[in-house]
């Protein structure tokens, strides 16, 4: 018994190879938020040192005073393009959540006319890539006359299919009895996707936010193609704006470095949050 | 409160040229324990979903106290149902799942609260309101699958396989205490199991299904001793009845069933039912149950009561031991006490009772006789 017990204790050369694999591994993919980190911290002469160094020598919060300044000076506040990321982000996220979520319970659980029409349809649009339809895009919210509207940021990410169609996959495998149960306790159809799809669907839905909080935070498109205004447009806009076009390019490198991490530290925070609720739903949820 | 009455309903599927569910037209009578059995693929379990308002009726009417329900939506249809993987909902707790009903009815508050508490303490799940179905074992699940239908108290309940989930031992005691429920709540369950076992223990009434039709409705007592067919002969019972073909022929004024190994002679008024028929003998399947088999040890090839036989196997349950005996080309198999070992290969002589035998034409495959008799 304790023989057996203490060769449990063993580890096999396996499982110390997998390990120091993995280790390595994750170490290695997490380099280039270190960077992201350590660069925001570099002094200028450190920023444009040849051969680059990978991690600050001198730490200075330097770059993010001369942020602070070039923000305050500015035209449009810097308060004013992280006004418009978090409105449109959060206004994005929900209504994608909503929007697919529905589609996708419907596409899973229902039976209607066209239904594989209709799903092949999102299968196609998936493999679309997203320059190709950015003149159709500018067309129709040109024709709408959404330019410089919080709703013109918002419509060209809210049909997803990338969440439609991971929504469907692990809709259906939500038994069908589970509904039945809910029908026959007398729940409506509204019922039904509210009390029972959507909180079994937590796991998908907190994936498909972190894909589209990320799309959205970092994108350019709407704010460079649809808002004409300065006031309308976003952060990442703004961050992008530093290095490019009007400024001097050398001396924007240090707030862009500054800027480049406080525009990644949302995305971190959503990431870990999210991914958390990933997995304690999946152990829990109960569904296998 | 709480009739059902089925009249002339059929189940047809798309691209399935036999009905799923045939000319199912049956009454079941208030507080009835009825009990629908079959192989699988019969339509019994179609049926239930039709009766719970899950299934479309493709024709015929299906009543609920004389009311017509063929479009009444699940939820207005006052059932409850229970199903063989629970169908709990596993983001919700114990306590929610039994709840959600009767709050979807909304219904009060403190309603809620009493009846939850009584339904817990019925079925001793007490304990277990603030977990989820995932913390719980197989047995505990199946109690709060039926708490949540009992809190509702619909005037009908609906189980589908609710203990083929469960392991043998749990299976027997839960059934005992569902049978309990049964009788102190008195109301009208529909009981779907592909298992004979649950069929004869539980039910007021069986319904056998085969191919979604109706083979026999009968008090379980009824359908062991005067099955209507051979399918249900050979369904219901364990191990099953022992079939074998033949003729009845009349000399002398006498009946007898031979074939080529035995020649028995009937009695008076087994002779009867085969007076009433036309023609002078009868392609016959005779049937006899196990344990209406006599065994003995030993060739007794001059006594005409005796048929002799050679020992296959034998199958040894403890209470009993089967005894499979070959008749030449019948295979028959005797339900006989296991203190007497009978050896492969051994010498045995059988002898069938003649007032248990069962006779169905070859052709129909349907009793004969007794009905009319």
């Amino acid at each position: 018994m304790i023989a057996r017990l203490r060769k449990l204790r063993q580890v096999s050369p396996f499982q110390i190879v997998l390990v120091t694999v993995f280790t390595a591994l994750a170490a290695f993919m997490s380099l280039p938020i270190i960077f992201i980190f350590s660069h925001a911290f570099k002094p200028k002469n450190e920023l444009f040192l040849f051969p680059p160094r990978f991690l600050v020598q001198h730490p200075t919060i330097h770059n993010f005073e001369v942020l602070l300044l070039h923000a305050s000076n500015a035209t449009v506040p810097f308060t004013r393009y992280l006004f418009n990321s978090l409105l449109v982000v959060s206004l994005t996220l929900f209504s994608v959540i909503v929007v697919s979520t529905m589609a996708a319970y419907v596409l899973a659980k229902y039976k209607f006319h066209f239904k594989g029409l209709i799903l092949s349809l999102i299968t196609l649009s998936l493999m679309f890539a997203p320059e190709t339809v950015s003149i159709p895009r500018y067309l129709i919210i040109n024709g709408l006359g959404l330019n410089n509207t919080y709703f013109g940021h918002i419509l060209p990410s809210l049909a997803s299919p990338v969440a439609v169609f991971m929504l469907v996959g692990f809709i259906s495998q939500i038994p069908n009895d589970l509904m039945e149960a809910a029908r026959i306790d007398g729940a409506s159809h509204l019922g039904i996707f509210t009390r029972i799809v959507l909180p079994l669907s937590v796991p998908a839905v907190a994936t498909i936010s972190i894909l589209t909080f990320q799309t959205v935070w970092g994108d350019v498109e709407t704010s460079t193609l649809f808002m004409q205004k300065e006031a309308m447009r976003t952060l990442p806009f703004y961050v992008n704006s530093l290095l490019s076009g009007l400024q001097n390019n050398v001396a924007g490198q240090n707030m862009a470095a500054a800027a480049g991490l406080l525009i990644f530290i949302p995305n971190l925070i959503i990431f870990l949050l999210f991914q958390r609720k990933v997995l304690e739903t999946m152990v829990h949820s109960g569904i296998k | 409160m709480g009739s059902i009455s089925f009249n002339h309903v059929f189940k047809r599927y798309k691209g399935e040229s036999r009905p799923a569910v045939n000319d199912f037209h049956l009454t079941i009578d208030e507080g009835e324990f009825l009990v629908l059995v079959g192989p699988s693929g019969c339509g019994k379990s179609t049926t239930l979903r039709m009766l719970a308002g899950l299934e479309e009726i493709s024709s015929g009417e299906l009543y609920l106290d004389g009311k017509f329900i063929n479009y009444v939506s699940p939820k207005d249809r006052d059932i409850a149902m229970v199903f063989q993987n629970y169908a709990l909902y596993p983001n919700l707790s114990v306590q929610e799942n039994i709840a959600l009903g009767l709050k979807l009815r909304k219904t009060a508050k403190h309603e809620i609260d009493s009846r939850v508490k009584r339904v817990a303490g019925i079925l001793e799940i007490s304990h277990l309101l603030e977990r989820k179905p995932s913390q719980l074992s197989g047995g505990q699940k199946q109690r709060v699958a039926l708490g949540r239908a009992i809190a509702r108290e619909p005037q009908v309940f609906l189980m589908d396989e609710p203990l083929s989930n469960l392991d043998a031992k749990l299976r027997s005691q839960t059934r005992a205490e569902l049978i309990k429920l049964q009788q102190d709540l008195k109301r009208t369950t529909v009981y779907v199991t592909h298992d004979q076992v649950e069929a004869m223990t539980m039910g007021s009434r069986i319904v056998v299904m085969k191919d979604g039709i109706i083979q026999q409705v009968a008090p379980p007592r009824q359908l062991y001793d005067e099955p209507a067919n051979v399918f249900v002969a050979g369904f219901i019972g364990s191990p099953q009845m022992n079939f074998m073909n033949g003729t009845v022929e009349v000399s002398d004024g006498n009946y007898y069933f031979s074939n080529k190994r035995m020649r028995v002679p009937l009695s008076g008024e087994q002779g009867l039912r085969f007076q009433r028929l036309s023609g002078l003998t009868h392609n016959i399947i005779l049937g006899i149950r196990p344990e209406h088999v006599l065994i003995k040890r030993g060739s007794y090839e001059k006594d005409d009561d005796y048929i002799p036989g050679v020992v296959q196997m034998t199958e040894q349950t403890g209470a009993d031991s089967y005894v499979y005996v070959e008749l030449g080309k019948i295979r028959l198999i005797v339900r006989t006490a296991p203190e007497v070992l009978y050896e492969q290969g051994e010498l045995v002589s059988v002898n069938l009772q003649m007032n248990k035998l069962h006779f169905f034409d070859e052709a129909t495959e349907m009793a004969i006789g007794r009905d009319e008799a």
